[in-house]
């Protein structure tokens, strides 16, 4: 069988991405309307829409950045990890009860829909909406990087795609997302986010019985291994301080309910009761699919340390080195396919809020009505979205980095200081004002845009993102004390006392 | 009692942005976020965790309590005031206090080891580094047990079921109306 790897791995990423083309093809049978392709009409089951939203969780950066931190600042980034449960509590507290009411009565199709419904005002819908473009935009070209650059490292082993290039990568991995996307909406998305997610959770236990059967002692060995060399590293905040740990909690597990690509999704399952149900399911399937993050970085950075395995060029190889030197060719087939599920199930989720933002939320904004045909446009929109996002992709990687860093910047932490506030605590709180909110997201763009540019690094390890986190909840809750309280729509009103 | 919640989250968070300036603006040390590895390239160590600590430690303890005690409020800013019964409440306070009290064995057990240079092991991990590993992660399951048990008593109950369709038909026929 070793001698087949390349073969093995390459063959499970294609079954994968053909099963990404059929289950396109079916979805479009069933997306009729942009309410399908949007929110698939409010009619999906408890599982799925369980494992759609910890699989879009758990981005590509999960699977390769991941273990790749904990190589390089050791337990720092568990950080990232453990607040899952926190995480996806809050977002149910405070989340997916209201938006899925809202989105009913008011038949929302989008986030900045509800936002609008709720404030009712179109400048909140506006700037909600060119948040998530400008975050969008960012993620997106980084995912499509990622993809092509797996990609290229899967193909150039085998020698029939020895040269193959990395526009050459780019196009075919964008080809199968875009492909899927266009074709069956957030439908199609969804039902491979279920697939996504069954073969994460596989490859994230099976990679954790590969790692305790490195060393003879198991993860203990490793950790051992680790303290002797530098004890801070396998202490709990790891080798990046307690601040930077702290505010990775933060911003990681209170951020999860201000992230429009996950929140979005708890507004597609039919019924309301489903919610008791997703919660726990979503939690153990990210549970399960962090292992892979936790044990490879333990397991890698412990390898290089004993002389098991030579020091890694760089600490994002992480991964596909322990691939390759530890695993069996058929778990390697596994993981890889699951690495594409990873960046795919984040892409498409990115994909389609893009979409909804620039064809429904601008011009509904700017104009009061969204374009006609929504749903021909939808399918044009998305196109045109990742064809730039891949442009942008490939520009920063031969060209210039500086653009996609700077979006980049608009990754998770901007989306938790900016849409946190607004949207978790302006749906359970009827003081929330439109002055605050239309505050709470400038500050939190402008200071995290202001310390991207600016390149200002804070003293132990404090984030931009947390000040700008903390900032935006204080100017929110303090800017709504202070001005007008606002007068609510009867409907609004009566959803948010229930 | 809870319907003040807002002014709570908001001292809070008011609080720990107070926290940061001090922390901004204590006396820093070479190694306070790790300095690369001597002999690894992309490996970056932290070196002398008491020294890490010793400006700030105080601080970082105080800003981490403050965030358990803003996710615990936060979790009943989500439930609606007329279900903010005294069992919930009870359930609530329950939750937070275990979840200080894994925050503050952590803690503890990081500063003894600090203070010995010995630890035991726990499945795998220092003592210190299972009570974040596995602490941080369970510690927050009685949150998602009140919400996942207690959905039909506090997050969305059969009235509230009654009264949201109600109002989805009113709004219905209003629009059948227009």
């Amino acid at each position: 069988m070793e001698a087949y790897r390349q073969e093995i791995i390459v063959g499970a990423v294609v079954i994968y991405m053909l099963f990404c083309i059929v289950t396109g093809l079916w979805a479009m049978r069933r997306t009729h309307d942009s309410s399908d392709f949007f929110i698939a009409g409010r009619g999906l089951g408890p599982i799925v829409v369980a494992l759609a939203l910890f699989s879009s969780t758990l981005s590509g950066f999960g699977f390769v950045g991941g273990p790749g931190l904990v190589y390089s600042i050791g337990v720092s980034s568990f950080w990232m990890v453990v607040i899952s449960s926190i995480g996806y509590a809050i977002g149910f507290f405070l989340v997916a009860k209201r938006i899925r009411m809202i989105a009913e009565l008011r038949d929302c199709l989008s986030l900045p829909d509800v936002v609008a419904a709720r404030y009712g005002s179109e400048a909140v819908r506006f700037l909600m909406a060119v948040t998530i473009v400008l975050g969008v935009m960012g993620y997106l070209a980084t995912q499509i990087l990622a993809m092509a650059v797996v990609m290229q490292a899967i193909l150039s082993g085998t020698e029939t795609f020895a040269d193959i290039g990395l526009v050459s990568c780019v196009v075919i991995s964008s080809t199968v997302l875009i492909f899927y996307c266009v074709t069956g909406g957030i439908i199609a998305s969804v039902y491979t986010d279920v697939v996504q997610g069954a073969i994460m959770i596989v490859a994230g236990s099976l990679i954790l019985m590969t790692a305790m059967s490195v060393f003879d002692g198991g993860i203990q060995e490793a950790t051992s291994i680790i303290l002797a060399d530098d004890s801070e590293a396998i202490m709990p905040f790891g080798a990046a301080g307690v601040m930077a740990s702290l505010g990775w909690f933060f911003v990681f597990g209170l951020g999860l309910a201000g992230q429009p690509h996950l929140i979005t999704k708890m507004m597609m399952n039919k019924k309301m009761t489903d919610n008791r149900n997703i919660l726990p399911m979503s939690l153990f399937g990210y549970v399960m699919a962090a292992l892979l993050w936790i044990s490879i970085g333990i397991i890698m950075r412990a390898a290089v340390i004993d002389g098991v395995v030579d020091p890694l060029a760089l600490p994002d190889d992480a991964a596909s080195t322990f691939l390759s030197v530890f695993a069996n060719p058929l778990l390697a087939g596994i993981v890889f396919a699951g690495l594409f599920a990873a960046i795919m199930s984040t892409s498409d989720a990115f994909l389609n809020i893009g979409t909804a933002a620039i064809i429904h939320d601008i011009p509904k904004a700017i104009r009061g009505h969204s374009v006609k045909n929504e749903l021909f446009w939808a399918r044009v929109v998305t196109v045109l979205l990742a064809t730039v996002a891949a442009g942008f992709a490939l520009y920063s990687h031969f060209a210039d980095a500086t653009l996609v860093a700077l979006l980049g910047a608009f990754g998770w932490g901007t989306f938790a200081a900016s849409i946190f506030p607004v949207v978790a605590v302006g749906l359970n709180w009827r003081g929330a004002s439109v002055a605050g909110a239309v505050t709470a997201i400038s500050a939190a763009l402008l200071i995290n845009f202001s310390v991207q540019l600016a390149g200002i690094v804070l003293p132990y390890g404090i984030s931009g993102p947390l000040v700008a986190f903390i900032t935006s909840m204080v100017l929110f809750i303090g800017v709504s004390l202070v001005t007008k309280k606002p007068e609510l729509a009867k409907d609004i009103d009566r959803v948010m006392q229930i | 009692m809870t319907r003040g919640i807002i002014y709570w989250i908001f001292a809070i968070c008011a609080l720990m942005g107070v926290i940061l300036l001090a922390i901004g603006f204590a006396e820093t040390v070479p190694n306070a976020g790790g300095v690369p590895h001597p002999e690894f390239p992309g490996m970056v160590v932290g070196g002398d965790g008491a020294a890490r600590l010793e400006h700030i430690g105080g601080l970082a303890f105080a800003f981490n309590a403050l965030l358990l005690t803003l996710v615990v409020c936060l979790s009943i800013l989500g439930v609606s005031e007329r279900h903010r019964s005294p069992k919930f409440l009870a359930a609530m306070a329950g939750s937070l206090i275990i979840m200080l009290l894994i925050w503050w064995a952590m803690f503890s057990t990081h500063q003894e080891f600090l203070r010995t240079g010995e630890t035991g092991y726990f499945m795998g991990f220092p003592i210190p580094t299972a009570w974040q590993m596995y602490g941080t992660w369970l510690g927050a399951i009685p949150l998602v047990a009140i919400y996942t048990l207690g959905f039909r008593h506090f997050i969305f109950t059969e009235e509230d079921e009654a009264e949201f369709n109600a109002l989805l038909k009113e709004c219905q026929q209003e629009e059948n109306q227009d």
